[in-house]
């Protein structure tokens, strides 16, 4: 058992951060990673498929979408890895069941990153470990400890927002001075956290006191994916303790005319992505980004130019010591005789086995079992 | 002819005359959920006394009247305490009409299980968790509350999983709320043939029809580990085998068929072989009585008295509770044949119960519906309320495995930034449809220092009651303070 005043804290550096990105809709996975040298991908997609001379070659038969092009840097530098051909089990090809499936890490209760925070091996304890950005409660974080829906920085602050408000902002000084005397009095576990919430507090204003600047010369766009990614940053390096973020980039449901659908969220998701990279500096090192979707579309292209609902898809996954510059796994092939269902890309890794090695590597070692019930995991090698 | 003027004066003369002449029977909805009328008496010992201790733990926490009634019971405080333990044990005497009529209101509490399906999934959890919020507040059966908490999170069921989306409704209502100051064994029944608990466990897939067929153990596993004899109970690998297999052919009805989520036994499906479970034999061919006999070994077995025993001290003792009281409260299970209220009364009549003063750490729900009692709030329960719960990983019908939200304060440590930032907005008045009255609650309480002892059940010291310049900020102050973190 650690010291529980110690893990309360929360504060600490070594504190590591997952981001778990989610493309609804279902991104096509073939045209975000295109296999340019696989015959059957361009025989499929005569009219819709990411020409060989136009993707950025990364491994001699992958190649990246060109409008994905910022995220090259990331895989020059070794700092991203994909694995194709991810997915779940889950062959309902709908939206909803799909996304569901996969953020409770199958059937059971709470999601599967609640469950990991709840149960790793140090409970986390920062006020501010899990935050969701945008509106909505996104499900892979049910059951966690605590979670914050968060859409500025105003959510953590104790002087309520102006907006709204009936009553004039008071200054919080004198309130934080009354709570700062009454907590330091005590040596117990209660007045510990006490402590350790203030300080965590006084983060929090000193940055909401001050304008962001990224860092490196990070260039964010202006949409919610950008945005939401840039606060992120701001939160990691303020240390307050920040230990899972949800994020999603919604509309990737390319039944009809696929380009007008992804190449404005494919330059938002590479603009984002590459702006965090750059932004996080050396505190990539503690961070993880995981890009994923619920299921990937039929390898046929679909009379209007767009494709219909399949199975397996891409995964982009981000950060220190991973096995970057590789697309990790095997490639099922796109011939006839290798599709699944009525003409799918297979699901040959689970993204729980993509997943598990990540969360292993934060301290989920035996508690793997809890956070993936009822499945025989089999992680990938991803460091 | 009457002109639409004289309609409308009609119509606002109606109104005007409030709820007063309306008879409670007829009022519906939460404005018969009112702050009692002061003068109140508020504690004036400088440590907890015995009666606000009483209500610290049989309660979640006082209302405004509720410390003078109480310590009116009777001469001294001992005597009063008493009464108000045997009170509490007997809620059926107790009138609660009040807020049934406002919880009578959401009508999916009353819905047939079947019908239960005909509603959107998160309104159902919408309105479990709001009557689980509006009865902790406002029900004068506490202590059967507190209960109806603690066997929620003894018998969890995270309302996420499969059709537990539709059927934890009907487990909230039929089993806990039936069974919660009832008898353990039929509890312990009702939860094992609960529609919701056969989906949360896997019980509906635990089956054997071929000899290939490898029984579920998921439902067997946690029965045996947490609902009865806890994990170092003494039993085996074998036993939570052996004891699948006699629960084999329970399922639920499900999709598309008519009576969905009724549950039922298949003898098809059941392992009609001997099994020993604990050591005790059970003969084949027992088929559905199978069920029988692993409870009847189960309910009542030494280890389940033990491990229900010390679960109930770590409630409302403390975090490691004394052995002393545990091995009282032990007895007297035994004793009584596994009969809730006795225990209680065995329970809060020991030495160290009654020595154990603000020992525990309210959790964030206790937290919430304490601040939202002693203020005398009027709330809705809400989304705004749940907003808060959900922060601090503490909404009701949520926690996603089967062990249930964690009774010991260590594991709440990292809620204080939201407990604080609960106290200021409730304080401003800032929570959407919850309010709280600062200058009738002090006027009532002869002044804010007699506020401040009614809030914290004790009088406060100075640093408790200074250095905030405006009212609101001094409640936060006390709301936020540590010794309100207690109970």
């Amino acid at each position: 058992m650690p010291d529980p005043v110690a893990a309360v804290s929360g504060n600490g550096d070594d504190t590591q951060t997952l981001i778990v990105v989610f493309l609804r809709g279902a991104a096509d996975g073939l045209t975000l990673v295109p296999p340019i040298e696989d015959e059957n991908y361009y025989r499929a997609r005569p009219r819709i498929s990411v020409p060989k001379q136009d993707a950025i070659p990364l491994n001699g038969f992958f190649g990246l979408h060109a409008l994905l092009k910022p995220l090259k840097r990331l895989w020059d530098d070794g700092h991203l890895a994909i694995v194709h051909a991810a997915g779940t089990e889950d062959d309902s090809r709908s939206h909803f069941d799909a996304q569901d499936f996969m953020e409770h890490g199958g059937v059971a209760g709470g999601g599967w990153l609640g469950r990991f925070l709840r149960f790793r091996d140090r409970p986390p304890q920062s006020p501010l470990s899990a935050v969701a950005l945008g509106k909505k409660f996104p499900e892979c974080l049910r059951g966690a400890p605590s979670v914050t829906v968060m859409q500025s920085m105003d959510d953590f602050s104790l002087q309520p927002k102006a907006v709204g408000a009936k009553q004039p902002s008071p200054n919080p000084d004198q309130l934080i001075g009354g709570l700062e005397r009454l907590y330091a009095g005590q040596r117990d576990l209660l007045a510990g956290a006490g402590r350790d919430t203030l300080q965590a507090l006084s983060r929090i204003e000193r940055m909401r006191a001050s304008v962001y600047h990224p860092e490196n010369g990070a260039l964010y766009g202006k949409d919610n994916f950008s945005l939401g990614l840039r606060q992120a940053a701001q939160l990691i390096k303020a240390r307050v303790g920040l230990e899972a973020v949800s994020l999603d980039l919604e509309g990737w449901d390319s039944h009809f005319t696929q380009s007008t659908v992804m190449n404005p969220l494919m330059t938002t998701l590479a603009t984002g992505l590459a702006a965090f990279y750059a932004d996080l500096g050396p505190a990539v090192e503690r961070t993880t980004v995981m890009v994923m979707t619920e299921f990937g579309r039929r390898v046929q292209e679909n009379s209007s130019f767009g494709t219909d609902h399949g199975m397996g898809s891409v995964m982009l996954l981000i950060g220190g010591g991973i096995l970057g510059r590789k697309v990790i796994g095997k490639w099922p092939g796109l011939a006839a005789d290798f599709l699944t269902g009525p003409g799918d890309l297979q699901v040959v890794h689970n993204y729980r086995n993509v997943l598990a090695p990540i969360l292993t590597r934060q301290g989920a070692g035996p508690y793997l079992r809890t956070i993936f019930p009822d499945f025989a995991l089999e992680p990938l090698p991803l460091y | 002819m009457i002109t639409r003027k004289q309609f409308l004066l009609a119509g606002a003369a109606l109104t005007l005359t409030g709820c007063a002449d309306i008879p409670p029977e007829f009022r519906l909805g939460l404005r018969t959920l009112e702050p009692e009328p002061g003068p109140f008496r508020a504690p004036v010992s400088d440590s907890v006394d015995l009666v606000s201790h009483a209500l610290d733990r049989l309660s979640f926490g006082p209302r405004a009247g509720d410390y003078g009634r109480v310590a009116s019971l009777a001469g001294t405080q001992q005597d009063a305490v008493h009464r108000y333990i045997e009170e509490q044990l007997s809620p059926r005497d107790i009138d609660d009409s009040t807020l049934d009529h406002a919880i009578r209101r959401i009508e999916t509490l009353s819905e047939p299980l079947g019908e239960l399906f005909e509603y959107k999934e998160k309104v159902l959890l919408g309105d479990i968790t709001r009557a689980a919020l509006l009865r902790a507040t406002w029900s004068k059966r506490q202590l059967y509350e507190k209960m109806v908490h603690f066997w929620t999170d003894h018998f969890n069921i995270d309302s996420s999983k499969g059709d537990c989306r539709w059927l934890k409704a009907a487990d909230d209502r039929d089993v806990i709320r039936v069974h919660a100051l009832g008898s353990f064994p039929q509890l312990l029944r009702a939860s094992a043939l609960s529609p919701a608990m056969l989906w949360y466990l896997d019980g509906r897939v635990n089956r054997k029809q071929k000899d290939a067929d490898k029984p579920n153990e998921n439902y067997a596993r946690e029965l045996l580990e947490l609902h009865t004899l806890g994990i170092h109970g003494g039993y085996t690998q074998h036993d939570v085998m052996e004891v699948a297999r006699c629960l084999t052919g329970w399922t639920v009805r499900t999709v598309k068929q008519f009576n969905k989520g009724r549950v039922e036994f298949h003898g098809e499906q059941h392992d009609d072989g001997e099994k020993t479970v604990l050591g005790r034999t059970i003969p084949p061919g027992l088929g559905a009585q199978d069920f029988d006999r692993v409870l009847d070994i189960l309910s009542l077995h030494p280890a389940t008295a033990h491990h229900l025993a010390e679960k109930l001290c770590r409630h409302f003792i403390a975090d490691d509770p004394p052995a002393a009281a545990i091995d009282k409260v032990e007895r007297s299970f035994l004793a009584e044949g596994g009969e809730i209220r006795p225990v209680l009364r065995t329970l809060f009549t020991t030495p160290e119960f009654l020595a154990s003063r603000r020992t525990k750490i309210k959790r964030p729900f206790e937290f919430i519906v304490s601040a939202l009692r002693v203020t005398q709030a009027e709330t809705d329960a809400g989304p705004a309320i749940l907003d808060y719960l959900v922060r601090m990983g503490h909404a009701p019908f949520q926690y996603p495995t089967p062990e249930g939200y964690s009774d010991r304060a260590v594991h709440w440590m990292g809620t204080l930034l939201w407990r604080w930032k609960f106290a200021v907005a409730l304080s401003r008045n800032e929570i959407r449809s919850t309010s709280v009255h600062l200058d009738q609650c002090a006027k009532d309480f002869g002044g804010e220092s007699g506020l401040a002892a009614h809030i914290l059940g004790r009088r406060p010291l100075p640093e408790e009651i200074t250095g905030c310049p405006t009212p609101q900020d001094r409640l936060a102050l006390l709301l936020a303070s540590p010794e309100f973190q207690r109970c």
